[in-house]
Order: structure tokens, then sequence, then C-alpha cells
């Protein structure tokens, strides 16, 4: 496999795409490859690409490699492998990084397997240093991060946890040369045989990619009261969630549950009404960019978390916002 | 399954292997060095041999160090371990050694043809907690062996069942547990010697109730902490998670603790029952070995290495009977004389009543212990007579008596369930039948919660159970199934023995890293 050439590692990020639309998600590992700095390339894979290449071109990199080829039109993780796998091997980079998406988590160790080199997942960081690329990965429940040097050959294979670089934190700079890497993607090897997607809830909402949520906890008290949490989601225009025990109450679907048992966001605003901030929902939501508490227990974790804290009756302050919000 | 060497398949209910394991842990090594000569040059995770002993009776402010540490308590030649990672690297061994290793795959149930176990099926996959089948739902599969090993730990829900279905336990005194709750802790290097080994009686326990305090120093600061209490106690108040919390605020724990961090957290009973309390461990195409057949010395406080001399026995036992393709019970029964004439029973016999002993207290305990040293456990009554723990529990007439105060949470020293359930790392899907089967949770809101209080909302240390306000009912049980850190406390230690500890779907559970 070549070395890269220049002294900096090159980074190449694997952008995801369904349909032509990209995942935020890649926005966060080109972000990532920019704070590392060096020559950064991003490959995207799938079929009739051209806008897409024109959108991740507008980003500060070097170019954007177009994977093209009939059998990449839907994900398969054998697709997939088969192509990234050669494309990685020509174009010869230092490191590939990921953005930690269902998605990457599917194909990305097959593909380091197939590669022979490491994977590095589920990383919150990545810094430059003389010697070499230093990662940050969260251990023990992230009460410590551990900076990890990866060992053997060159490229090094690192997925990047949502919310770890901002996607908004992108450098535009114009106009990338965009190039076709053709690929040859062997259809009748391809074992899987993917079915129309779906979602399997009817009225699954992915948090993830929301960028306001207001969440409600215990202090709701009763199912009957959520109507006024979710007034304050309409006046704010977000997203309605919960910590656990509002969900495991059926009071609200799983798939609205914030915390280590259920989805991580970062949202732009999060407000939490009644939430305690046990540290299980913390590790879910403590990445949002601005933080609302409302809480009647001043000693309440969530305000330790909380950039603007309202000690109070949620039942008192939630109509005075939305009356607030309404003028 | 055919061919020789036959082949072996390890079924792990955790996502890898080890991750379930909890101990304290000092090992004897002398069954690693049996199944193993060659367990230091392979490189084993075995490498801190104790240093000291050190034994205190502790009072609320006070310690006072034993004159003398009892022999059974003399860890020299021993070594304090990670028993995670100890399993981890058991595996690759194993694994190097051609057998498969299925991690994150729970036995369900047990495979019958007649009276004849024939195998076991592991648990369906993908099923929502209405029972209902999600879209990536899995059907367990049936694994036909010869001979099936029941190495499902203490409680195990097959040995459980096996033992229920054949009487296994019939003329045998009931097991009795207890819990153990630890606390993995980076503190400052100087605070004590790797190796070092500190056992405490007393305080935060009164005189009449079993169990105990641990330290165990690891190299770079690492220190195990820990508290064991018997699953025998009378007062429904008791809550073992929150007698751990003051016994770290004794100072002298808090002491070697302080400006430290806890990095991990972990629970799981022991049987502590001893020799009298073992069941028939071979029936007809299966074995029980280690901590679900009750082989550990509560003694010595150690049953790694007797759970090793029993796979060990099981193993040789096994195969004789896949070669001679004669799995039956009678066959199988060497296995029973390899415990009868080898280190287990040398061990656990004399011992025999110990456990007992202390049902009647701290002193009448430690005096019946340091007579079998010289009896070799000889007593007017033998077996002394043993209840299950269950059963001790005393009923409060007129109402709950007020708790003890709370502990102070800090979350430094001290910590609540919930934040300590998070460092136990566990996880399950939340969208799964609840694996802890109450058969009547009406009892928890009407007779339960007048004769006990409800103390599975406290005995439970991972904050499983809880009675919430429910208008009509007045109370009703919740149960925060996706904490469980796989215990076994609940079904040990309902009083009504209604709560029935099923494995949740494969892979879910603690990951007991460096634990």
């Amino acid at each position: 496999m070549p070395m890269p050439s220049s002294e900096r590692a090159s980074v190449l990020v694997i952008a995801e795409q369904r349909a032509g639309a990209l995942n935020p998600a890649t926005w966060e590992a080109v972000a990532a490859a920019q704070a590392v700095g060096g020559p950064i390339a991003v490959a995207v894979a799938g079929s009739g690409l051209a806008a897409t290449a024109a959108e991740l071109a507008a980003a500060d990199v070097g170019e954007v490699l177009v994977v093209e080829d009939e059998a990449l039109g839907t994900y398969t993780p054998d697709g997939f492998i088969a192509a990234l796998a050669q494309v990685i091997e020509r174009e010869g980079p230092g490191l590939v990084f990921f953005p930690h998406t269902y998605q990457t988590r599917d194909f990305a160790p097959a593909l380091a397997g197939r590669l022979g080199r490491v994977l590095i997942p589920d990383c919150v960081g990545a810094v430059a240093r003389d010697d070499g690329i230093v990662l940050q990965r969260p251990m023990f429940q992230g009460k410590f991060v551990a900076e990890v040097s990866p060992a053997g050959p060159p490229p090094y294979c690192v997925s990047f946890q949502i919310g770890a670089y901002r996607a908004d934190a992108v450098v535009r700079g114009g106009s990338a040369a965009t190039r076709a890497v053709p690929v040859s993607v062997d259809a009748a090897a391809v074992r899987q045989r993917p079915e129309e997607p779906f979602q399997e809830a009817k009225q699954a909402v992915d948090l993830t990619q929301a960028e306001r949520i207001v969440a409600v906890g215990r202090g709701i008290k009763g199912q009957e009261h959520l109507p006024l949490a979710q007034e304050l989601a309409r006046s704010l225009g977000a997203e309605l969630a919960a910590s656990r025990p509002i969900c495991d109450s059926g009071w609200l679907p799983m798939d609205r549950q914030i915390g280590s048992s259920g989805q991580t966001v970062s949202p732009k605003l999060y407000v939490a009404l009644g939430i305690s901030g046990a540290i299980q929902h913390l590790v879910g939501m403590k990445g949002s960019r601005t933080i609302v508490a409302v809480n009647k227990d001043a000693d309440a974790p969530i305000f330790e978390v909380a950039d603007y804290g309202i000690v109070g009756d949620l039942f008192e302050v939630v109509p005075a916002l939305v009356a607030a919000l309404e003028e | 399954m055919g061919g020789d060497p036959p082949s072996v398949a390890v079924l792990e209910k955790s996502h890898d292997a080890g991750a379930h394991m909890l101990s304290g842990a000092v090992l004897d090594p002398s069954a690693l060095a049996e199944l193993m000569p060659d367990w230091q040059s392979r490189g084993a995770p075995v490498a801190v041999p104790v240093t000291e002993d050190r034994i205190y009776y502790l009072t609320e402010r006070r310690r006072i160090p034993f004159p003398i540490t009892p022999p059974p308590l003399r860890n020299h030649g021993n070594y304090v371990i990670s028993l995670n990672r100890l399993v981890r690297w058991l595996a690759e061994q194993v694994e190097g050694a051609g057998v498969d290793l299925f991690t994150g795959f729970a036995g369900a149930e047990l495979l019958y043809e007649g009276d004849r176990v024939v195998g076991v099926r592991t648990g369906d996959r993908g099923v929502d907690r209405a029972g209902s089948r999600k879209s990536n739902f899995e059907p367990g599969v049936d694994i036909r062996a010869r001979v099936t090993v029941l190495a499902d730990g203490v409680r195990g829900n097959l040995t459980k069942a096996l033992v229920a279905r054949f009487g296994l336990d019939a003329g045998r005194l009931p097991q009795v547990y207890a819990v153990g709750i630890k606390e993995l802790w980076e503190v400052p290097e100087d605070r004590l010697p790797a190796g070092a080994v500190i056992h405490t009686l007393g305080y935060p326990l009164p005189h009449q109730q079993f169990g105990g305090g641990f330290l165990y120093a690891l190299p770079d600061g690492g220190l195990s902490v820990g508290f064991v209490a018997g699953l025998d106690y009378r007062d429904p108040r008791f809550d073992p998670h929150a007698a751990f919390q003051r016994f770290k605020r004794h100072p002298l724990v808090a002491g070697l603790l302080a400006g430290g961090e806890m990095i991990r957290y972990g629970a799981k009973a022991l049987p502590e029952g001893g020799w009298h309390a073992i069941p028939r461990c071979h029936v007809d195409g299966a074995l029980i070995v280690g901590d679900a057949a009750g082989f550990l010395n509560s003694m010595r406080l150690k049953g790694i290495h007797l759970a090793m001399h029993s796979g060990i026995a099981a193993a040789d036992a096994a195969l004789d009977a896949v070669r001679a393709d004669d799995p039956s019970a009678g066959r199988l029964s060497q296995y029973a004389e390899r415990v009868e004439s080898g280190p287990i029973r040398r061990e656990l016999h004399p011992v025999r009543n110990v456990h007992q002993a202390f049902a009647a207290g701290l002193l009448p305990g430690l005096l019946y212990s340091g007579l079998s040293l010289v009896t070799r456990g000889w007593w007017i009554r033998d077996p002394l007579p043993a209840h299950a723990g269950h059963e001790r529990m005393q009923r409060m007439a007129g109402g709950m008596p007020p708790a003890a105060d709370a502990v102070p949470v800090d979350r430094r020293l001290t910590f609540d369930k919930a934040t300590s359930v998070h460092y136990s790392g566990t996880r399950h899907d939340e969208d799964q039948p609840s694996h802890l089967l109450v058969q009547d949770p009406d009892v928890c809101r009407t007779r339960c919660l007048e004769e006990y209080g409800n103390p599975c909302t406290r005995f439970c240390p991972a904050a499983v159970y809880e009675m919430v306000d429910a208008a009509a009912e007045g109370k009703r049980l919740q149960i925060n199934a996706s904490n469980c850190v796989h215990c076994k406390t609940c079904d040990i230690m309902d009083p009504y023995q209604i709560i029935d500890w099923v494995p949740p779907e494969g892979g879910g559970g603690p990951r007991y890293e460096g634990m």
C-alpha cells in the first residue's frame, strides 16, 4: 500500500448518503478531519451522486471522490466493502474517518478486516502530534478519555461519535475538485438483497438530527400533563423527548427516550423539564450546545450541566415560557 | 456432538467473555496450576501476589485489628486478580484450543428426551416488551449435546429448573446466599502496596447479621473495595447498597479512597451454604459445576479455584461419557466421586457448618469457625440446621418502622443506586419483555407492602424494583428491568419467592471490565 506522500497523514472521509441525501453526521467527520489537518479527500459511494458530490465540494477539502457503480445504488455491506476497499487501496490515505452511524457500524469493522487494518471506533477526538495521530476514546462509561495511538501499518480507520465534532464547524472553502474513482463491484458476489427501507414504528423520529429538543422527566407527574410540554415544544419548533421513566411508563414511545439506554443527542437547544439529571440521562444530552433546565430541586444534578437553570415548578414556569414565546 | 476430540461449545450470556464475572478477587492458584501448569509463561493475568493480610473489627468510628490473622484468611501464595481479566484470558486460551465460544447467547431452557438432558435452547432475540416479534426477530436455537455442563453461576436459571425438576436438593440443607457489592477505584498510589488484602467485620452490620468488607490493592493505585452481606438478614429494611455506602464512609475506608475515583460498580450473589447445601450434581446427560452447584468456601471467602476444580472434574467425566457413548447419570457419577475424593471435599467438608453457625450471630460464628479448625468440623449437631435466607426475614406487625437515616450521597465517595448502575456498564435493549417475572404483582401492593414494606426496593442493588404511585390502586410495582446487573438477589431474597430471574436477550447485562 502506498504511503501518504505529504508529511501530515492524508485523511479520507467516508461520507454517508441515502438516495443522494447526506447524513449530517458526515459533516462531523469532515470537521474532525479539518481539526486534524493535512490533505483531506471525501469519498461518497452510491449511484447518481452528482448533486451530493457538489454539496460536499463546498467544504474546504482537497477533493471529492465519487464512487459510483450500479451495484452501489442501495447500500449493502458486501457492495460497500468491496468498493471502498478498492478506493482506500488505490488512494492510500494515512487515515480513514467515518461518522459512527448505524451504517458505519454495519460495514466498517468488516472493511477494516478486509484491509487488514485497525479500526478505532466511537472516538470523541483526534489530535495530530509530532509522532503521529492520537485518538481519544471514552472508557468506563465516559469517566475517562483514553488516548489511543494506533499501531501497525496505516491507514488507520477511525469512527467518530455523533456530536463529538460540530457539523456547523466545517470550514467551507469554495469548490473542491471532484474526481470519479472507478471501482468494479461484482453484483453477483453481493450476498445481501436489500428490501425497501422501512421504519420500525410509524412515528419514529430521529432525535439525533433534531436542532431543538424539549425533554420531560418524572416532574411532569402524569401523562395527562404532557400537552403542557408539547405546547412548549410546538412554540419552540422542537421535538419532544423524555427521560427513561416517562417512556418506561408508556407515556411516550421509546424512540423518544434520551440517555444511555436511548438516544444520544446534541441539539442546539435542549430544554429539560422536571428531569433530575441522573447520569444515565446526562450522558445522552450533555453534548447539547445550550441546556435549559427547569426543576423544583435546586440540588438536582441537571443544574450542573445546565447553561440556564430555573428552580421552580414546571407547571408555573412552562406556561409562562409559552406565553412569552407566543408574543 | 461427535468427532474426536469431541466438539465443545460454550454459551455465554454476556456480551464478551468475562463481562458478567464479578469477584473480589483473591485467587488460590491451585486449580489454575492443575489446568495449565505453564500458566505463568503463557502470561495469565495473575501477577500480584498477596503481600499482607490485615483483618479488622470495625465500630462506627474505630478499627480494632485482629491480633492474628485466622489461618483460613492467610493468603500467602495467593494472588489479587481481576476475575474479568482472568476469564477473558482463559477464553482466549480455550478458543485457541478449538473450543467454540458463543458470547451473547443465554441458555433459556434445557432440552430433554424423557428425563435425559440433551442440550440447551438459547433465548429468542428481537421480541418487544409486549412479547411481539420485532423486525429483527430471531428464534432461539437448540444446541444438542451428549453432555451438558451447567455453569450458569450462582442461582443459575437452568440449574434452578433442573434441581426443581429432579429434586436434586432432597435431603440437603437449603442453600444460603450473600450478596457482594464491589467498586473498582483508582486512588493515589501511596495508599496501599499492591497485594495488600484487608478484611473487616462489624460495622455497619449489627452482630446478628452476617457479612463484612474487603479491600484488595492492585498495582498503579487500583483498589477493589467491596462489601458482602448475608441474604439471611431479619430486618426487611436492610439495604445492602446502603450498607456498602456506610462502609465506605468509615474512616478506615474513606481514608484510603479520599482523592480517588470510582470507575466501576457491580454486584453479585454468592452461595455461602457450603458442603451440606450442595445438590446432587449429576443427572442423565448433565452436570452442575461452580457457583451453580455452590462450590464456595465461605470461610476462606474463595470459590474461583473450587469452580475450576469442579470444571476440571466435570470435563473429565463428560469426555469419558462421550467416548463411551454413555451419558447416563451412572456413568457421569464419576464426577461426584471426583468431588468427594478431591480438593473440593477436602476443603469444604471441614468447614461444612461454618456458615450455618454464623446464622446465630457473629460471635457464635467466629467461635465455631475457630473450633472447626481443631475438630475438622465436628459438632454435636451435624449438619447444623439451616433455613433458606428469605424465610428469616421478619414480618412487621403494625406497619413499617421508620427506616434508618439515609446515607448522604455526595457522588464522590457515596452514590445513589442509579449512578452505581451506570458504572456497572449494564445495558439491555429497552424494548424487550421484562426478564424478571413476578408471578403475582398484586402481592406487592397488598400483602408485601404491609408485611415487609416491599424489601425488593431495598435489597436490589440496582434499583430495578420501584413502587410508584398509581392513583386507583395506591401503589404499583414498576420493574426497571434494564437496570439489572444479574446478581440474582431478588430471585433469592424475595420473601414470597414469586420473582423468577430469567435471562434477558443475550448480550445484555453488566460490563465488568477490569473487575
